[in-house]
């Protein structure tokens, strides 16, 4: 197969079959399994796409056969194959996990395919606007998706998510405009040769627009207000897939805009942005601590698990982008874990979630351990005796905290002798159950074998250093 | 509504439609496209839902369908961008390519960025059109509600299962 | 001109701001349509000083232009209508939201919703029942809304 229908496969898949099955009951199993299907070829795609860009480069195509510059770029680096894989992956598995319990919404299946092809579309395109687009269509299936299951909450929680990421939306447009206006160009590779010819102070403020949007997206600490009402109301699947393929966005596009674009801004904004990622660090997991329901536990300390990316982020080089990756693809998994098997009962669901905890922790054998390793060796890597200390003093901290909370929500949730009402006592699907052990096989897996991942975070920040140019 | 704007709206309908159709087929030399000529289509049988309410407007043709037609629009722009991927050819290549000979069907070129642009018409006209049926079956709905036969609703039930 | 767009955009994003912080969810709406307006204009105006498009930073001009003629940036009125469009999509989602809040607690009010869910929580902890209470018919009465509609 040639790379570019390798780029277009990803996006276009399950963009055709969202729109083919919202024509259908998607409350029928067969239409669940249809999208399952369809997703499942395109997380093949999407796997088979990044060996190829690890092995070969990047791949590029241009829309419509037209000279670069005037055709929409698709691109595909490690980077976004990287994250493409990992936000598919996770949301074919809630998906799956809903088809298991039973889809209520006719829609549910088509809108999961239209985040999907959003999410592919935005990881695989070289073009600033089209990447908002890309986002916003990602976006838009979200804010349907927090109200799936209509209970009052749900819907109150997806119209506070949508008004919150609807103004970061805004605020990012804000600074494409800018971006365009400045350089003359949307092209990513174009934008990142020519920001170096314009005035700093114009770019200063786009940098800090671009990083207040996907800090909004993310939930980092000052922005992140929203955040609990949403992850808290949502249904186990909409949840996983919000905090383990939605938020990925943020970290892509801190990584992308941070790394890539804008990366003199970023070493000129490090300090406060290594100052909010410990904030977050700190308030997540205090917050986390003093919650008692798992739902609302897990949902403070994704607050807190953004700040690591972030620091990573801020000490920058190949270390830290390198570990910024890592964590981030790690953090995806065990909060999809996480998530998922919160909505569960019955033999084994424990034994899964006791994985995710211990990969939450940075426990070894589970893949959070690789994820924190790489943000201690950033940590190290910091420039400066005392800094390096804080740093690493802050990471450990961190960790603790997580600890603390991760083993009291399994102490609540699976150790109490009396479970919080009658609904505890249904066992969830069989199946249900086994796919989440699967899930937490996978962890642990990525633990024992890290490899793939490591290797894949190195060239990915290689690749950023390289067309970034300064550290 | 009164008279007046009941003849206007009865008598601006098929001209908006042809000017809607118009404005798509002049797009590939001149001003407009698919996306301009869903508007004003949409925007005449918006004036239809004004001018003689839910029930009359849903006797037009076609109208029923229109939400499904958002989606065979899409899908229909979807194909245009893929079938050249299947091909060999880079995503929204054209057919036939610059500089190859066109047919011609009057002032318009039958090249495939055409039934993209027809693809445009029908999401954009069935988004429109759909949503303003779907907001004015609600408000029926609703009035229906009032009235003595309420138990067999969908969603108020849930609000009274709420108050509850 | 560049001093008059930029007031608008401010005068238009602030009165948005103010009213996505009543307690009116459709007063919170309309905000939201004014800032996404405010971007809007702030794309035009990207495009309104340039002049030349991108011709001069050696951008490939969309259309062969004559020597010498100005001509205002194509890509920003692309920008800014796909933009629009998207805009309009979540406006019309964010709507149809309240619309759902609306049918559940006859108001709108933001603070109303909140104590009425107080209450409903607080009745259900009473009645010792299951918080996560399921509708099991949910789905047919989906069906039904749209045998209905056609």
């Amino acid at each position: 197969m040639t790379g570019s229908t390798l780029l277009v496969l990803p996006v276009g898949l399950p963009w055709a079959l969202a729109v083919a099955l919202a024509l259908l009951n998607g409350r029928r199993p067969w239409v669940g399994w249809l999208a399952v299907a369809g997703l499942g070829a395109s997380l093949v795609s999407v796997v088979m796409l990044t060996f190829r860009v690890l092995r070969e480069g990047p791949v590029e195509t241009v829309t419509g056969g037209w000279p670069a510059g005037v055709g929409i770029v698709l691109r595909a680096d490690v980077l976004g194959a990287t994250f493409a894989a990992v936000s598919v992956g996770v949301i074919l598995v809630s998906l799956v996990y809903e088809v298991f319990v039973g889809v209520r919404s006719r829609t549910f299946p088509a809108l999961v395919l239209f985040l999907a092809a959003g999410l592919s579309g935005l990881f695989l395109t070289g073009d600033v606007f089209n990447f908002y687009v890309f986002f916003e269509v990602s976006m838009t299936a979200a804010y349907i998706l927090t109200g799936y299951r209509e209970q009052d909450y749900q819907v109150r929680g997806a119209f506070i998510f949508a008004v919150v990421n609807l103004l970061g939306s805004v605020i990012f447009l804000i600074a494409i405009a800018a971006l365009y206006h400045v350089t003359g160009t949307l092209e990513m590779a174009t934008v990142a040769e020519r920001v170096r010819e314009v005035n700093p102070n114009s770019l200063i403020t786009i940098a800090t627009a671009i990083f207040v949007a996907f800090s909004l997206k993310l939930g980092l600490f000052p922005f992140h207000f929203w955040l609990p009402v949403v992850y808290v109301g949502s249904h186990a699947p909409v949840a996983a897939i919000l905090s383990g393929a939605l938020a990925n966005i943020g970290n892509y596009g801190l990584l992308r805009f941070g790394g890539d674009i804008l990366s003199e801004e970023l070493a000129l904004g490090a300090t406060a942005v290594l100052v909010l990622g410990s904030a977050s660090i700190i308030y997540g997991a205090l917050q986390a601590i003093s919650r008692r329901e798992p739902s609302e536990v897990l949902a403070y300390s994704t607050i807190g698990q953004v700040g690591y990316v972030l620091v990573a982020l801020g000490i920058g080089g190949t270390v830290g982008f390198s570990a910024a990756l890592i964590y981030a693809v790690v953090n995806s998994l065990n909060k999809a874990l996480l998530f998922l098997v919160a909505g569960l009962r019955g033999p084994f669901v424990a034994a899964a979630f006791a994985v995710g905890a211990f990969s939450l922790m940075g426990v070894p054998p589970a893949v959070g351990f690789i994820g924190k390793i790489a943000v201690f060796k950033a940590g190290l890597a910091a420039g400066g005796v005392i800094q390096a200390t804080l740093l690493v003093a802050l990471i450990f901290l961190g960790s603790a905290l997580s600890f603390v909370y991760a083993l009291q929500i399994y102490q609540r949730a699976f150790l109490a002798k009396e479970p919080q009402g009658g609904l505890w006592d249904k066992t969830s699907p069989w199946t249900a159950r086994a796919l989440v052990v699967a899930l937490a096989a996978l962890v642990l897996a990525m633990g024992l074998w890290p490899e793939p991942l490591l290797v894949l975070g190195e060239e990915a920040a290689t690749n950023l250093i390289e067309s970034g140019g300064s550290p | 509504m009164g008279v007046m704007p009941r003849t206007v709206a009865k008598l601006l309908f098929l001209p908006t439609l042809v000017a809607a159709v118009a404005i798509l087929v002049k797009g590939y030399a001149q001003t407009g496209d698919g996306f301009s000529a869903g508007v004003v289509a949409s925007l005449g049988m918006v004036l239809q839902y004004l001018a003689f309410g839910r029930r009359e407007a849903e006797k037009l043709p076609l109208v029923g369908f229109a939400g499904r037609g958002a989606f065979v629009g899409l899908l229909i722009g979807l194909l245009v961008a893929a079938v050249p991927v299947a091909l060999g050819d880079p995503v929204f290549n054209h057919y036939p390519g610059p500089g190859a000979h066109v047919v011609y069907l009057g002032t318009l070129e039958l090249i495939t960025p055409v039934l993209f642009d027809v693809g445009v018409f029908l999401l954009v006209f069935g988004f429109a059109v759909g949503s303003v049926r779907a907001i004015a079956n609600t408000i029926t709905r609703e009035e229906e509600y009032r009235g003595p036969d309420a138990d067999d609703l969908g969603v108020e039930d849930l609000a009274k299962g709420e108050r509850r | 001109m560049i001093l008059a767009i930029s007031l608008v955009v401010a005068v238009v994003f602030g009165s948005g701001a103010f009213l996505v912080l009543q307690r009116d969810l459709f007063r919170v709406v309309v905000g939201l349509t004014l800032i996404s307006n405010s971007a809007f204009l702030f794309i035009i105006a990207a495009g309104l000083t340039r002049g030349t498009a991108g011709f001069a930073q050696g951008a490939v001009p969309v259309l062969p232009i004559p020597e010498g003629s100005a001509a205002s940036d194509p890509l920003v009125q692309a920008m800014a209508l796909t933009a629009l469009v998207i805009s309009l999509s979540t406006i019309a989602l964010l709507l149809s939201l309240i619309y759902r809040l609306y049918v559940a607690h006859e108001t709108v009010d933001l603070e109303d919703i909140s104590e009425a869910e107080m209450r409903l929580a607080e009745a259900l902890e009473r009645e010792e029942e299951p918080e996560e209470e399921e509708k099991p018919e949910a789905g047919q009465e989906e069906e039904e809304i749209e045998k209905r509609s056609r």
